[in-house]
């Protein structure tokens, strides 16, 4: 056996260390950096401060009504405007969540855009989505947008495939061809690497982008191309020391510190067909690229985009704060989501129906001591959803006790003690033992045996 | 009048469908009497009605044996002021 390197002598303590300022309970677990991280790329190690992103103008952008919307048959226009109008209290006053794009195609779409601005909210900013198409300008400026975004796409794949060209020179030259009516449309340029994470970075991606950097710099400041990272398959990977064209790291540094685009026009578009596309978010954030592309739920092509509510409470975690941001809007956008049909599966992370919700006795008598020990903040406080137990024969009469004061609303010395909840305990003991029950008791189950077996408690704080 | 430790013993009887007579003051009402989680849970409800008194939840879903049940139900009797029978 090999012997350790270093002797860890017990730490003994009487009372608790419950490590809050890292765990606040009021706000997400912070995420706190202790030095500099370092990537060795062409043979240099290179350093990445993140925890200078508490400081960056970090921020989120949407992808909702166009990329969200490629996943599911169309939104109506009121359905739009309702999830716009929440988005803007979501990201509140600072333009946490800056801006959301739109389809300029159909009728529905220009409306759409007209009553989403109409709404006055100053974010998330309207901008535009079009092809690589230099007539389509005409649809940004007849809408009076100032940016929009274009498909630039990137690998070979794309450019020899499916659009043809016969040569990456002719493709360049097109493309540089339709930002170069941008700039006379006074339409700011965005420009989607597409497939970037498949493409020949050195053979490609850096001389295109050298080339907008050179075409940028002879137009005002506010028409300068942005640059969207499109990991369109998902193919991306945070890994330190993970190769080209994959890494997201090196793909970083090589637009941002190697062809000089600025960390505010450089964002980060993720799909999750490996699941990684949060984590590849935040991985985005804090190499550089200050905006990361999300979607409401992650709704997006095939397995989705970063979510946005993911997103925002990484946001949270990594500033300390929230920063103006309403996380109720989250609890809200998830109702209204269901409501319009769109499944949210139940143990979703924040807006799942169970997401919170714990089935295991040994847990909800966690739960039943200290609400912190099995509820990952302060879920009631900042999405309105208590931490629940979903009763089963695995709950044990620590969960149904958990279940019933939450449900008669009593905290502290004033909760019903399991003594008192025996025959109800019983119930639900017999319901799997005697009736050979395999699903679990639903709440309008469970408030019908509270009326009968706990009547005294359901006069007192039901009827009263 | 029964005393505290047939009656303690007849409930729990009753509640874990045993023979009174095979219930020792030194069985321990999980390991020896098989009582489970909800059974302990209704053996103290049993136990307060019985003795009319209430208990503290998790002081009396602490005691293990039939014997300590008897010397700590005759404790909360006294402090209640309820009358029972040694």
């Amino acid at each position: 056996m090999e012997k350790a390197k270093k002797q860890h002598p017990l730490a003994d303590a009487r009372e608790p260390n419950l490590l809050e300022d890292i765990y606040p309970y009021s706000l997400p677990p912070l995420i706190r950096f202790e030095r500099p991280a370092v990537e060795y790329i062409d043979g240099e190690a290179v350093e990445f401060d993140f925890a200078a992103v508490k400081d960056r103008d970090i921020l989120i952008t949407d992808t909702t009504f166009r990329d969200g919307q490629q996943a599911r048959p169309p939104y109506t226009v009121e359905q739009m405007v309702y999830i716009y109008d929440l988005m803007s209290r979501l990201g509140g006053p600072n333009g946490v969540l800056r801006q959301t794009e739109f389809f300029l195609y159909t009728k529905n779409d220009r409306e759409t855009l007209d009553r989403c601005r109409a709404l006055g909210h100053k974010y998330p900013e309207c901008t535009g989505w079009i092809r690589a198409v230099k007539g389509d300008f005409r649809l940004v400026k007849e809408a009076g947008l100032k940016e929009t975004g274009i498909l630039t796409s990137c690998s070979d794949y794309h450019i020899f495939h499916k659009l043809k060209f016969r040569s990456r020179a002719e493709c360049m030259d097109r493309y540089c061809e339709i930002v170069e009516a941008a700039f006379e449309a006074g339409v700011r340029p965005r420009c989607h690497l597409e497939d970037v994470t498949r493409a020949d970075i050195e053979g490609f991606v850096l001389p295109f982008i050298d080339r907008l950097m050179e075409m940028s710099s002879q137009v005002p400041e506010e028409l300068s191309a942005k640059i969207r990272l499109c990991d369109t398959m998902g193919f991306g990977i945070s890994y330190p020391g993970a190769e080209l064209p994959r890494s997201i790291p090196k793909l970083i540094y090589k637009l941002n510190r190697e062809c000089g685009v600025p960390s505010d026009r450089l964002e980060w578009h993720g799909h999750n067909d490996f699941h990684k596309v949060h984590a590849n978010g935040g991985t985005a954030w804090l190499y550089g690229c200050d905006a990361v592309n999300t979607t409401v739920f992650g709704f997006g092509e095939r397995t989705g985009n970063p979510p946005l509510e993911g997103a925002i409470f990484e946001y949270i975690a990594l500033k300390g704060d929230l920063c103006g941001i309403d996380t109720m809007a989250i609890t809200d956008l998830a109702d209204y989501m269901r409501s319009i049909g769109l499944p949210i599966p139940d143990n979703y992370p924040f807006v799942g129906k169970a997401f919170n919700t714990t089935r295991a006795g040994i847990h909800a008598d966690g739960l039943r001591r200290d609400e912190q020990i099995y509820n990952i903040f302060d879920t009631e406080k900042l999405l309105g959803r208590p931490p629940r137990v979903a009763i089963t024969d695995k709950s044990g009469t620590d969960g149904l006790v958990h279940w019933v004061n939450e449900f008669f609303g009593l905290k502290a010395d004033d909760r019903i003690n399991k003594i008192k909840m025996h025959k109800l305990a019983r119930w639900v003991i017999d319901q799997y033992d005697e009736h050979g029950r395999l699903t679990a008791i639903s709440d309008q189950e469970l408030e019908a045996k509270v009326k009968e077996l706990l009547p005294e408690y359901w006069q007192k704080y039901k009827e009263s | 009048m029964a005393t505290v430790e047939e009656r303690v013993k007849a409930v729990t009887a009753r509640v874990l469908k045993l023979d009174a007579d095979e219930i020792k003051p030194e069985h321990s009402f999980t390991v020896d009497l098989g009582a489970e989680s909800v059974q302990s849970v209704e053996l103290v409800a049993m136990f307060e009605e019985e003795f009319g008194v209430e208990m503290d939840e998790d002081a009396a879903l602490s005691v293990e044996t039939v014997g300590k049940a008897v010397e700590y139900i005759a404790e909360v009797c006294k402090q209640q002021g309820v009358d029972v029978e040694q």
